[in-house]
């Protein structure tokens, strides 16, 4: 094994591995025992796990390490290993959303996003916490615990992917699947320092995952590094007939185009949403401005952009999401009303009392701030703006939870539909990630993982990690 | 919200169980959603159309390939 492969398997990024696998210093059978090791040695104290489905992966990694040693390599996800939102159907195991109510729902079959990874020879690990249905948490009235944060595990992950965050930056595993809908990659990536990608809506199949609300859900990729990012996204990216809201896009090779650097891009400032909307918290607008200084001085070109306010975004992604949660989750509130956690209970019946016309008119407040991020993206090839106003507060203390959750800037891009990418921006005082969002123009993924790789190279936030176990 | 608004108004979703059970979480859940109503800019021009746009036909379905 290379030094790194041995002495820390479980740091090594899906490209890496590859290479290592390549090289034959490394198998996937040894990385599976290792991130099997890493999980018995540390889960237990962050909780990332809702199903660690060992033998299969053990048996998938061996299947892939015999078709590797046999030349037949079927591409750079090959025996590598990922963890799954247990919102996203894996055929055999249970889906159970967090949720009490689904305990014994077992997928038939896997979600369009797990089909194309087992056909890149990507390895299932198992299924990660979120918070219930994909809204409710951190909560503690749930039939398995919240996920916390492995750089300081009183600390809340952010949600509601908060397994799969908490599992990357502990090194349990290099790639994971989430999903987004009014922030839920971006948020756990901006808390636990990882890179998470909501793509453009439509990119990725929604088919097999269980909905919260069809016209904000988005399902993407979280990895340590931008380019783990892009080459997951190269795997699960493409047209699905099955998913009424999926689009025929050229196919394109996202992990090619990273190294391009940012010479003579335009990246749009978006300073009212952390000044004026939502206060920021100093040390993060500290790390916003570094960051744009810092993409300037690698050739960049400034400028301020205007969008609507933050809250404008925030009430109709709400309503929005709120009516089409309620038309999912309708027959249970009225039967089962018990079995939910009480934030997720709490959240889920809002819908209920919405009329139709305030859904048309979020609906039709939607286009016009679709209109106006298109014009913004006109003047600029990519927006910079804050993602969290401020670090993750602990996870106990529900008043800050509540109060500091919905200081975020990722709504405005579930609302809309363009791609966003959130990622670490630096460390707190109190050793927490700070974080900074790109959100690029429609189906220009490839742009919006350019410019994070610009910033993640000479930052070097892809070999920080935490001090966890 | 008036409470016995909140009350009627949650019996006519069918949210009678949560009701006689959870009256708290009704209740917040009514006032979240009276606070983002509020917050919502509804457009003003009576033109201003719905996203998505209604498209004839069925494009793409379980059934059909996008054309």
């Amino acid at each position: 094994m290379t030094d790194r492969a041995q002495k820390a398997p479980h740091w090594l990024g899906a490209s890496a591995a590859a290479r290592a696998f390549a090289a034959r210093t490394l198998s996937p059978v040894e990385l599976v025992s290792a991130l099997l090791a890493r999980a018995a040695a540390v889960d237990p104290g962050i909780n990332v796990y809702i199903r660690l489905d060992a033998e299969a992966a053990l048996e998938a990694a061996r299947v892939a390490e015999a078709e590797i040693m046999a030349g037949r390599v079927r591409g750079p996800l090959h025996g590598v290993p990922v963890g799954i939102k247990d919102i996203i159907d894996v055929a055999g195991l249970p889906t159970t959303c967090h949720s009490r109510l689904l305990l014994n729902n077992v997928a038939a079959a896997d979600a369009a996003v797990v089909a194309r990874l087992r056909q890149a020879g990507a390895i299932v690990m198992g299924k990660l916490a979120t918070h219930e249905f994909a809204i409710g948490g951190p909560s503690f009235d749930l039939p398995f615990p919240p996920a916390r944060n492995p750089w300081n595990p009183a600390h809340h992950p952010g949600g509601s992917s908060s397994g799969a965050a908490a599992g990357l930056a502990a090194g349990l595993f290099p790639l994971a699947l989430g999903s987004d809908t009014g922030g839920s990659i971006r948020h756990p990536a901006s808390a636990c320092g990882i890179v998470g990608l909501k793509p453009t809506y439509g990119l990725v199949s929604r088919r097999g995952v269980f909905p919260l609300s069809f016209t904000c859900d988005h399902v993407g990729p979280m990895a340590r590094t931008v380019a783990d990012t892009a080459l997951l996204l190269d795997a699960i990216a493409g047209h699905d007939p099955q998913d009424p809201g999926s689009a025929a896009t050229p196919r394109t090779h996202y992990a090619a185009l990273l190294e391009r650097g940012v010479r003579g891009l335009r990246i749009g400032t978006v300073r009212r949403f952390h000044e004026r909307d939502m206060p920021a918290d100093p040390e993060v607008a500290a790390a916003l401005d570094l960051v744009a200084r810092t993409l300037a001085a690698e050739g960049a070109e400034l400028r301020d952009v205007r969008l609507p306010p933050l809250a404008d975004f925030a009430a109709v992604n709400r309503v929005i999401l709120s009516s089409e949660a309620w038309a999912v989750h309708a027959p249970w509130l009225r039967r089962r009303p018990g079995e939910y956690g009480r934030l997720a209970r709490r959240r889920l019946m809002a819908g209920a009392f919405y009329q139709a016309g305030d859904y048309v008119a979020a609906q039709r407040r939607r286009l016009q701030m679709i209109t106006q991020v298109e014009a913004a993206l006109r003047e600029a090839d990519v927006l910079l703006c804050a993602s969290s106003m401020e670090p993750a507060c602990r996870i106990d203390d529900a008043e800050a939870v509540a109060r500091s959750y919905p200081r975020q800037a990722r709504a405005p891009f579930n609302v809309t539909g363009h791609p966003a990418l959130a990622m670490m921006a630096g460390l707190s005082a109190g050793g927490l990630p700070l974080s900074v969002q790109f959100a690029g123009r429609y189906f220009d993924e490839a742009t919006v993982l350019r410019v994070a790789r610009a910033w993640e190279r000479v930052a070097g936030t892809d070999t920080c990690h935490p001090a966890l176990g | 919200m008036d409470a016995d608004l909140v009350a009627a108004l949650a019996r006519l979703a069918g949210l009678q169980r949560a009701l006689a059970d959870f009256p708290d979480d009704v209740a917040a859940a009514a006032a979240q959603a009276l606070g983002h109503r509020d917050e919502m800019q509804a457009p003003e021009d009576p033109a201003a159309e719905p996203w998505p746009p209604m498209r004839a036909g069925r494009r793409c379905g379980p059934d059909r390939a996008c054309d």
